[in-house]
């Protein structure tokens, strides 16, 4: 499948990522009303770590044996058998986080619901890949069964 | 703490209303103009260092930045003006020689600006280059001064090493040290794609661009710096720099701390050691020692490749570049006063040198009045802006053109003219891997590739008009020009008519 | 074609389904279980207490899924009997014969010996889907509970009912709350917050030895310390003890749990297999056998004896536990030997306003944590536990947020492309 993949050594630092990722799911979709105005307060599913010397875009691996899928006592995380997505089922999470406690990535989110990657749900690049000013991102299927 | 006696320069202002305080620019701005309040969220400007080199403002995803002039009023004085006012201050400050970077800001005249192209109309036709075949690869190199043929007509003569440029433009030299290797990098991928050549510099070859050997030129400078048999042998040609067109008559310095292992290893020289090039060659003193060096670097690369001579535009540019030819260089480049540096003294950049219209016009004549003209191509740099400018270069008599500030703003440069501070936002001008890792090779070559092939489809376009087919004929025919408000003197040194005439 | 049979479908037994449909395409599944529900997600009944999902919302699959996977749920089906020899289990009038079986069993609720509790029509455990709707079909907001037991069933029981109930209190025989998941210094805050939040009552190292009744119904208890509190509704909630009955009616090896082979997931039986709360497993971190009662856990076992009933070779890896919880939107996350004691154990303590993070090391390998309101990506930290990673390799604070940055670049850049663990 395709996932999304982060190159270190072009990452920038400058988190645009996040912004475009949060903005994305936002209801809004509008950059100024979801990082100034929304409440609740829409979450970035890609976090930026690291400092200026050295950083990285993390985000969901969409694994292909996902221990939050495991560790989901509700059946809320699931993995599409089609396309491959790690997703939640927010109806279902009850928010535990148990799928926190065992990403061995740290691409899990506390919110509400456990708040993760889930591709922009569409074909295309996703948001932090379209929007990542050094091609720090790049979405591409380097393998893995889907 | 001291007082300060000269203003800041810009302003940053932010709009709050647009402003998500997402922290982009207080992480890209290498003067630390951006920070964060003490909560850790609110973005806050401080505009003293502010360079305006528009990394902040290209980068804000919310337009929220804008960066203005900051307009504080002396007291009006045509001769006292503020700059010289500040400059005054920040020697009094320091006592020391003023830099800076890029070509010289100050308003001489361009003649590029003063020079009209030609089109044709009704006696002849012109050629619409979408349609029809039009050439622009240029050949550079010694010409065989007459052509024999044995009888089946196949030329008996022995060519000379000659290099093929698929565009009439090349990359002017930029040393890995002064410019980031990732900036290096893109104009290599960039010229091996267009099929032109960039520039090494004097900093050597990084073992990086080894793939790149092929479209090469690799300079011998005054600090001989990186230069070893295998570095001149992976080349397309060697050039030997005497001169540069924004701080003729003077070397230069990489300070110590710009001198990281990699610049240090491609310059042959000790990590954080000054890399000192002297003013002269200390090997060249006269036309005659200029020779036993070219006839030594033809020697050492086996009399394949041709051998460059660059020499800055200086008064008596067209008996230089006599000298230049005699003394065996199969090619000469000019370089002009507005051309760009990494860094120079400010001084030595603003008032010495001529430009390089004047120049290349004058030279291009005095080879041609002596009839050596073919025996080199003449290469001119410092400062083309845009295709119209290669063209007007073309047509006064350069074979080719280099061109090295254009790309840099294709690569994000704007010009904010504090390159000396190796604290470059755009990755360009910076040796700090943090600021060069923003320059990403694989996105940069490609819009550098995509400038020059602009530029190409405008100098076929504008020959089409001319009704002309091929640069070679566009070469020193002076008749596509004509000059506008000149004075007969100039008209004379362009060699160009006026317009009307 | 093998027939299959699962006894058990909570986490291992639907697990173990799925495994061996995934490994066995043709395969006959039959999945048991004696409840009335089709799969449904355990732990979710506390949040089913306070109203926060709906039944439906808490089955693990759609009803429609069984039958795309043709895995033969039967419910209200509960096994009473193992005949080894004719290799058919029997579950109520039926018997079903099994070339594979599967003992995901579960737990059961361990009732300590008090006077006058029994078969009162108040008193009620909080284990299964049922009890919790018949908890919520007593409670209301005039209700004075009782819950019995501070661990994680009792702690969740009392969250869910102070939101319904006029007040609740907690008797428990330790000295702290959540003893299983949490050290004795966390615990403290974490009672106060609960206390202040929950309007809850704690009555530590005390426990109800007796309850007054009237007409089957009990109206109050006394505690040991002599106590004695109305009580409209008791929750008993001391704890679980493995469901092993069926195992040990069928002369299978039973200790704590049903004893397995680690690496095969069989019992003594060759063609039963055992996963889940009921079976023996082996904690990785200090080698030690115990009943290892975790979600993950059953999952990661029930795919294993999946697996290897299919003929495949899945096992469980490296097993120890992980617990992620929340009280009144404090979050408590813990993982591995948290009560740890001994020369050969170190700890470092960070803390400051609501937040706490506790690591424990031995030697240079992290083997614990427990993070309170501090849980951003202890994933990262319970894989390092689960490597045996040496801490000294790491750059950066280990206290600090844990992050990819802390790893070499050859691990940086696996971790990039997926490849982790």
């Amino acid at each position: 499948m395709k996932r999304v993949y982060a190159k270190e050594e072009l990452c920038l630092n400058c988190r645009l990522c996040e912004v475009y990722c949060k903005t994305a799911h936002s209801q809004s979709k509008d950059i100024i009303k979801a990082n100034k105005y929304e409440d609740p307060e829409p979450v970035s599913r890609v976090t930026v770590c690291g400092d200026k010397m050295l950083s990285a875009a993390v985000n969901c691996r969409h694994c292909d044996n996902p221990k939050c899928v495991e560790a989901c006592i509700t059946g809320a995380m699931q993995k599409d058998k089609k396309t491959g997505i790690v997703r939640v089922d927010e109806e279902k999470c009850i928010g535990c986080m148990t799928c926190l406690a065992v990403c061995p990535f740290g691409c899990i989110k506390t919110g509400k619901f456990a708040v993760k990657c889930d591709l922009c749900c569409t074909e295309d690049e996703p948001a932090c890949v379209k929007n990542c000013p050094n091609r720090a991102l790049v979405y591409a299927d380097f393998g893995g069964k889907g | 703490m001291s007082i300060n006696y000269i203003p800041r320069r810009f302003t940053v202002v932010r709009d709050k209303e647009l402003c998500i305080n997402c922290g982009c620019c207080v992480r890209q701005c290498s003067n630390e103009c951006h920070y964060y309040a003490d909560d850790g969220k609110t973005a806050l400007v401080n505009s003293n260092a502010c360079v305006a080199c528009h990394r902040c403002v290209d980068m804000c995803p919310t337009g929220a930045l804008r960066i203005e002039k900051y307009v504080c009023d002396y007291r009006e004085n045509a001769n006292w003006t503020p700059q010289y006012q500040q400059e005054i201050c920040r020697q009094a400050a320091t006592g020391g020689v003023l830099l800076s970077g890029m070509g010289t800001p100050k308003p001489y005249p361009v003649y590029w600006d003063k020079i009209l192209l030609n089109a044709s109309q009704v006696t002849n036709p012109s050629i619409d280059p979408l349609r029809e075949p039009m050439e622009i690869r240029t050949i550079l190199g010694r010409k065989p001064e007459k052509i024999t043929v044995e009888k089946k007509g196949k030329s008996t003569v022995e060519m000379p090493p000659q290099v093929i440029l698929e565009t009439p433009i090349m990359f002017s030299a930029m040393s890995f040290g002064s410019i980031s290797l990732n900036a290096q990098k893109s104009l290599a991928m960039a010229a091996k794609n267009l099929g032109t050549l960039f520039n090494t510099g004097e900093g050597g070859l990084h073992p990086d661009l080894k793939d790149y050997t092929d479209c090469a030129i690799v300079q011998v400078a005054s600090g001989r710096f990186g230069v070893h048999k295998e570095y001149l042998q992976n080349s397309r040609f060697i050039e030997i720099k005497i001169g540069q067109g924004a701080k003729p008559g003077i070397g230069g310095h990489l300070p110590g701390e710009k001198v990281n292992v990699e610049v240090s290893n491609a310059r042959m020289i000790p990590e954080g050691s000054d890399a000192i090039s002297p003013a002269p060659h200390h090997d060249i003193y006269s036309i005659e020692d200029l020779r036993q060096l070219i006839w030594s670097l033809k020697q050492a690369t086996h009399n394949e490749k041709p051998v460059s001579v660059k020499i800055a535009a200086v008064h008596n540019v067209a008996a230089i570049v006599s000298g230049c030819a005699r003394a065996g260089a199969d090619i000469i480049a000019i370089d002009g006063f507005r051309g760009g540096t990494g860094a120079a003294p400010t001084r030595i950049r603003d008032n010495v040198g001529i430009p390089i219209e004047l120049a290349l016009a004058a030279a291009d004549q005095r080879l041609r009045d002596e009839g050596i003209r073919s025996s080199i191509s003449l290469v001119a740099a410092g400062s083309f802006r845009c295709s119209a400018d290669i063209v007007k270069a073309i047509a006064l008599g350069a074979d080719a053109c280099y061109c090295a500030s254009a790309p840099l703003i294709a690569m994000g440069c704007h010009m904010c003219q504090t390159c000396n501070t190796g604290k470059c936002n755009w990755g360009i001008a910076t040796q700090r891997p943090e600021l060069v890792k923003r320059l990403n090779p694989d996105i940069m070559h490609e819009r550098v590739e995509n400038l020059i092939n602009a530029w190409n489809h405008e100098i076929k376009e504008i020959m089409g008009g001319m009704g002309i087919n091929s640069v070679d004929s566009l070469r020193g025919n002076r008749l596509m020009l004509r000059g506008i408000g000149l004075t007969e003197k100039e008209l004379e040194i362009l060699g160009i008519k006026h317009a009307g005439e | 074609m093998m027939n299959y049979v699962i006894v058990g479908a909570s986490a291992a037994g639907l697990a173990c389904a799925e495994q061996i449909r995934k490994e066995d395409k043709d395969g006959r599944i039959i999945l048991l279980t004696k409840e009335e529900y089709l799969p449904y997600s355990r732990p979710s009944i506390s949040y089913y207490l306070k109203g926060k999902v709906t039944e439906k919302d808490m089955l693990l699959r759609k009803p429609s899924y069984y039958k795309q996977t043709g895995i033969e749920i039967v419910t209200g089906a509960e096994v009473t009997a193992i005949d080894r020899k004719k290799k058919t289990v029997r579950a109520g009038r039926k018997s079903y014969h099994y070339d594979k079986l599967c003992l995901c069993t579960g737990s059961k609720p361990f009732v300590p010996p008090m006077k006058n509790t029994q078969s009162k029509e108040n008193a009620l455990t909080f284990l299964d889907l049922a009890c919790t709707k018949a908890l919520k079909k007593k409670a209301n907001k005039d209700t004075r509970a009782v819950v019995i037991g501070a661990g994680l069933i009792g702690m969740k029981a009392a969250e869910g009912l102070s939101k319904i109930c006029k007040s609740v209190d907690v008797a428990e025989l330790s000295e702290r709350v959540l003893p299983s998941i949490l050290d004795a210094k966390s615990s403290k805050s974490v009672k106060k917050f609960i206390e202040t939040e929950g309007h809850i009552t704690f009555h530590l190292g005390d426990t109800v030895t007796e309850a007054k009744s009237k007409g089957g119904k009990i109206t109050s208890v006394v505690l040991k310390s002599g106590k004695e509190l109305p009580c409209d509704l008791l929750v008993l909630a001391v704890g679980v003890r493995p469901e092993t009955s069926l195992a040990e009616k069928a002369g299978l090896e039973v200790n704590r749990g049903i004893i397995i082979d680690p690496g095969t997931m069989r019992t003594s039986d060759s063609d039963i297999y055992a996963a889940g709360d009921c079976a023996v497993s082996v904690d990785m971190l200090d080698g030690s056998k115990k009943i290892i009662a975790l979600w993950v856990n059953a999952v990661r076992q029930g795919k294993a004896a999946g697996s290897q009933m299919a003929g495949g070779e899945g096992a469980t890896g490296g097993t120890f536990a992980v617990n992620a919880i929340d009280f009144y939107g404090m979050r408590i996350c813990t993982c591995g030997l948290i009560n740890a004691a001994g020369d050969k154990y170190s700890d470092r303590v960070i803390q400051s306003g609501e937040s706490y993070k506790r690591l424990i090391f031995e030697g240079n390998r992290l083997v614990g944590f427990v993070l309170i309101n501090s849980s951003e990506n202890a994933g990262i930290y319970t894989n390092l536990i689960e490597n045996k990673t040496d801490v000294t390799t790491l750059s950066g604070d280990i206290l600090g947020t844990p992050s990819l940055m802390w790893f070499d670049k050859e691990t940086r850049k696996s971790r990039l492309k997926g490849e982790s663990a």
